[in-house]
């Protein structure tokens, strides 16, 4: 590794100053899991280091009833998963923080750098989608918010502009009856990263599905949402034959990823079984007895 | 003492040290002065190197030495074969080789010189096939062909055999290489003293081959290298005499008249490639109906890489081991080791049996399948026992290989879960089992397998050990603790093992082959026995008695009347006074009763030979091919377990190395050029992708071990691959002949299977 100045802005305004004075030498550093990684790896060599540590508006987690839930982008991925804001309004959201990568990664990773990072093989992105979370965004000229689905562009490509930083995460209040639900997938026990998830929202009223969400991640550049699979669980009774139906459709829609973690091929068989499975789990059904 | 201290399962003597974070790695010395090196590697399997510019790299502020293949010794240094530079000259023959390190003040200059070596190189077309290897016109690694080594072993007459077999099976199976994976990346500090000695302190396993080597390969006198084992972090056989980071340091401290040292991070240490051997093996075996072997016919080729290292060695294992496990009279073996241009293969825990397991064992399953028998039932028919000798005239001692297919199928439940209905969902599990044998020492380097312990006996009582074999973590130095203490009549707590010294320890082959509990340890026996009779010879003059009246028991002599009694230190001074100030210092030798083979591979090569066994249930996800080991129960038959805590602890690691080898782990290649070199993306077993691991032992007594021990810790890497295959078939009638089993194998075999029924 280079020698670097390791930079420690004490204000949000002070940092985006650093980001617009040095512009593509400087990197913001949030947990660093992802960034030393790619710099030891040689894939990125910022010569200034901007450390957001000490700026306290990417800090907390938060509820109100009008505004819903904000999570600092500074909030680590294990302070989400027992925060009991989250745990109480947004519990699919506390299992997707609990359960991703790996306790050292939980403990020293952000939400903030998570997102930014736009790596496709991550857990926050579908989940956040279903969700309908609102990113906000802060730049030289002001704070913008961004849907969560218009802030994936593609593959490690993210809608955030030259000198922004992420500031937090927004979820809105919660709607009686709206429910989430998770999955992830990994290729092999002894992986850390999924291959595949599914994350699944929907109100429910008098047993049927409503205003359903699919979100598939990590299979696919970035998180894609399954209209028409979504549609087929809408309003129907669920069984398993409309789940591996749901599971076929989106499996025939997917744009998945190729590379050494699973072939195109090989992600769409396993976004078939595990939405077949998250739909099944979801209505109270055991998937285990028949194959799709 | 209150209790024996064999047969107690106690934590490792430098355990307490490590978890403290006090003990020292090669990565931890520092010396005043130091310098930090780098190495530069090849971006190409197969290319020419028309120049090297290092002015800027020398130019630049703190670098000290740049050296090139153009500085190294002419000499080529290797094991059987000497192919290697210190590095590399003229060509490079494999993405990662070694073509110029940098000496600096700190490692991130010397990383910053490594970007200013200009090097032009001709690329080259590689071989990257070791199936192409041997056809003609292909690119040639070495002069003199593609053709490493060759191995032909007829016994007995295979072919009427065959003729007069019930069933013949034929087979080709593949296995993979797989990175060792220990805890401490190579590392290595060396000074050429004022003296003009070379002092190097190094992460190895043997001192002493790592003394030869250097010698060898820097072209400079034995005496003139003096090599110290820090603590080691794990070898698992990388860090025998193929790995060449230690060999690069020595040389660039001869550059320099400063200490250097050359730590490896992680993503280094697996570009420099300590790999296991991988190999293609074609097996084609004859039974009887009743389940007895009458004829093996083997094919193998084995890939070494760019140089051939021990991996001939290896591909012996692979080509002849376990043909000694069972009791059979026809064998036709062909085994070739071919050169490609990718990362040098070697030395691996097993050392070439666990390539064999998985191809004999999956053999046994099916055949066994095919005549209607219990696999188990077929490994118990045909398994060698005690006092036999083997096809290659090994000459069985202790066996209690059936007791331990008894004891894990016992403990799985195997009849139960054999005979269970097949469920037909989407999970589903399945049991399998494999059996193998391991040597106890080898006598393969020279016509010797001996060790030498020198034991010192204080003025206090206390006893310090010195050894030439090394404990990489394996617990060698506990082991020896406990038979020395066992045999002089003191508690483990008063022995000091001293970390092997080439200029203070006797010589020693070092850690290989199993071979440091039975060869080692008996060496220890006859060093501790030794130095007890001493002491009651001194007690006798003492106390005025016979010595043979007088027992050392509990650091006190004490005669069997209990008349006369004195403490263990005050003989040990009586001694030095009366002896001229001479202490108690003796020494004790061992050669086991072996021979080397002969030119047509027979001969009685270990003093003993351990088995295993192992029992596992998986779970096959049949929609997304995921297997999931459920549980594994692993019997391994060691002799007298001299401590059950440190073999249940090898016995548990070495079967999680083999799950990681089956299941998880996968080198893969892009144009010979390592693409998941990480921990990340080469996923070894975290302890969340294991379940519970259920490690037996099955006590018998070896003869000519110490105590009535023998090898443990490598036989139990053996079983695992084929055991979890042969479950994998017995959930999903899927059978996977090359591994690593993949979920996309899985899924493949199923959409197989479907077709076929459907057809
Ligand atoms: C071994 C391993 C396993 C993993 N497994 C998983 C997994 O299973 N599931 C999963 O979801 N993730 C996984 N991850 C990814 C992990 O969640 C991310 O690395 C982590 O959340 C990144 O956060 P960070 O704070 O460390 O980011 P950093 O490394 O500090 O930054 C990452 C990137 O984002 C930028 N950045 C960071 N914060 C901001 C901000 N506020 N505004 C603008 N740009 C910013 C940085 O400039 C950098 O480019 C894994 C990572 C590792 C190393």
């Amino acid at each position: 590794m280079r020698n670097l100045d390791y930079l420690e802005p004490e204000s949000l305004d002070e940092a985006l100053r650093m980001l617009a004075d040095y512009g593509d030498e400087a990197a913001v550093f949030a947990g660093g899991t992802a960034l030393l990684l790619a710099m030891r790896q040689r894939m990125l060599a910022p010569g200034i280091v901007v450390a957001l540590g000490g700026l306290s508006a990417l800090r907390g987690i938060g509820y109100t009833p009008e505004a819903g839930l904000r999570i600092g982008a500074l909030s680590r991925h294990s302070e989400i998963a027992r925060a009991d804001i989250v745990r109480e309004h947004y519990p699919v959201l506390a299992k997707v923080a609990a359960g991703l990568a790996n306790p050292q990664v939980r403990n020293q990773g952000t939400i903030g750098g998570n997102l930014c990072y736009g790596d496709p093989a991550t857990d926050p992105p579908s989940v956040l989608v279903a969700l309908d979370a609102e990113l906000e965004i802060a730049g030289r000229s002001g704070t913008r918010r961004v849907a969560m689905a218009d802030f994936l562009v593609d593959y490690f490509t993210t809608a955030l502009e030259p000198g922004e930083i992420l500031t937090a995460i927004h979820l809105p209040p919660v709607t009686p009856g709206r429910v989430g639900h998770y999955k992830r997938h990994l290729r092999t026990p002894a992986e850390h990263r999924p291959v595949a998830n599914v994350a699944l929202t929907l109100t429910e009223r008098g047993g049927l599905w409503d205003d359903v969400r699919l979100v598939i991640g990590a299979a696919t550049p970035v998180a894609q949402s399954m209209a028409r699979a979504a549609a087929a669980l809408t309003g129907q009774a669920i069984t398993l034959d409309l789940a591996a139906e749901a599971a076929r459709i989106a499996a025939e829609d997917l744009t998945p990823v190729s590379d050494a973690r699973g072939s195109a091929a090989f992600r769409r068989q396993v976004v078939r079984a595990t939405v077949r499975r998250i739909v099944a789990e979801a209505a109270g059904l055991d998937w285990s007895e028949a194959a799709a | 003492m209150e209790t024996s201290a064999i047969g107690q399962a106690r934590p490792q003597i430098n355990a307490r040290e490590k978890v403290l974070g006090r003990a020292r790695y090669a990565g931890d010395l520092k010396l005043a002065g130091m310098l930090h090196a780098r190495l530069l590697r090849a971006p190409h399997a197969h290319a020419r190197i028309v120049s090297v510019d290092t002015s800027a790299a020398r130019a630049l502020a703190g670098v000290r030495a740049v050296a090139t293949g153009a500085d190294v010794p002419d000499r080529r240094w290797g094991v059987g074969h000497k192919q290697q530079h210190v590095l590399a000259r003229g060509v490079v023959r494999f993405v990662g080789e070694e073509v110029a390190a940098v000496v600096a003040e700190t490692p991130e200059i010397a990383e910053e010189a490594l970007d200013l070596i200009r090097v032009e190189y001709e690329e080259l077309a590689p071989l990257l096939d070791p199936a192409l290897s041997l056809d003609p016109g292909v690119p040639q690694v070495h002069e003199g062909g593609n053709l490493s080594e060759e191995i032909n072993i007829d016994r007995g007459d295979v072919d009427a055999a065959f003729a007069g077999a019930d069933l013949i099976h034929e087979e080709t199976y593949t296995t993979h290489s797989q990175y060792p994976g220990y805890m401490e990346p190579m590392a290595t500090l060396a000074e050429v003293d004022g003296a003009g000695r070379l002092n190097v302190w190094t992460s190895t396993q043997s001192v002493f081959l790592a003394r030869q080597r250097l010698a060898e390969a820097l072209d400079r006198p034995i005496s003139s290298i003096r090599v110290i084992q820090p603590t080691v972090g794990g070898g698992f056989g990388g860090k025998i005499i193929e790995e060449r980071s230690s060999v690069i340091a020595a040389f660039l401290a001869t550059l320099v008249d400063r200490p250097v040292r050359l730590g490896l991070s992680r993503l280094d240490d697996i570009l420099s490639g300590c790999f296991s051997v991988p190999a293609t093996i074609r097996l084609k075996m004859g039974m009887t109906r009743d389940g007895t072997i009458v004829a093996k016919e083997v094919d193998i080729l084995a890939d070494c890489g760019a140089y051939a290292g021990l991996a001939g060695e290896v591909m012996t294992v692979t080509a002849m081991r376990s043909d000694n496990m069972q009791r059979i009279r026809n064998i036709r073996t062909r085994a070739r080791l071919v050169y490609t241009h990718t990362m040098p293969r070697g030395a691996f825990r097993g050392f070439g049996g666990a390539q064999m397991s998985f191809a004999l064992n999956s053999h046994m399953a099916t055949m066994a399948e095919m005549l209607g028998l219990d696999v188990i039932e077929l490994h118990r028919k045909n398994a060698i026992g005690p006092g036999e000798t083997s096809v290659h005239d090994w000459k069985i001692g202790s066996c209690e290989l059936p007791a331990c297919l008894d004891q894990v199928s016992e403990a799985i439940g195997w009849g139960e879960k054999r005979s269970r209905a097949k469920a037909g969902g989407v999970l589903r599990r399945g049991v399998g089992m494999a059996a193998a044998m391991h040597v106890s020492g080898n006598r393969t380097i020279g016509n010797w397998d001996g060790s030498t312990i020198l034991l010192k006996v204080n003025e206090d009582g206390r006893a310090v050990v010195h050894t030439g074999e090394s404990d990489m973590g394996q617990g060698a130095f506990t082991m020896l603790a406990q038979i020395c203490a066992e045999t002089l009549g003191i508690p483990v707590a008063h022995v000091t093992v001293a970390a092997p010294d080439t200029d203070n320890s006797p010589y020693c082959i070092g850690t290989l082959a199993s071979r440091v509990t039975i060869n080692g340890g008996m060496a220890m026996v006859k060093a501790a026995e030794e130095a007890r009779a001493t002491i009651l010879a001194a007690a006798a003059a003492k106390l005025g008695c016979d010595a043979e009246d007088l027992a050392l028991v509990d650091g006190v002599i004490r005669s069997a009347d209990g008349a006369h009694t004195a403490p263990l230190a005050e003989i040990c001074r009586y001694h030095i006074y009366r002896h001229g100030g001479e202490g108690i210092y003796v020494k004790g030798s061992h050669d086991p009763q072996t021979v080397r083979f002969d030119g047509d591979f027979r001969g009685n090569i270990a003093p003993a030979y351990s088995f295993a066994a192992q029992a596992v249930e998986v779970e096959v996800d049949t929609e997304t091919g995921q297997v999931r080991l459920v549980e594994t129960y692993l019997s391994d038959d060691c002799g007298v377990a001299i401590n059950p805590l440190a073999v249940h602890g090898q016995s548990n690691g070495a079967a999680v190395q083999a799950l990681g080898w089956t299941l998880y782990e996968e080198l893969h290649f892009e144009g010979g050029r390592v693409i998941n070199g990480n921990l990340a993306d080469y996923t070894m077993a975290t302890a969340d992708a294991v379940p519970m691991m259920h490690s037996m032992i099955v006590e018998g007594y070896e003869p000519n071990g110490p105590l009535g021990a023998k090898g443990a810790s490598e036989t139990a890497i053996l079983p695992g691959a084929a055991a979890i295959a042969n479950a994998v078939y017995d959930a999903i009638g899927v059978r996977i002949t090359d591994l690593p089993i993949t979920p996309e194998k899985i899924l493949a075999g199923l959409a197989e299977l479907e077709e076929a029924s459907l057809a």
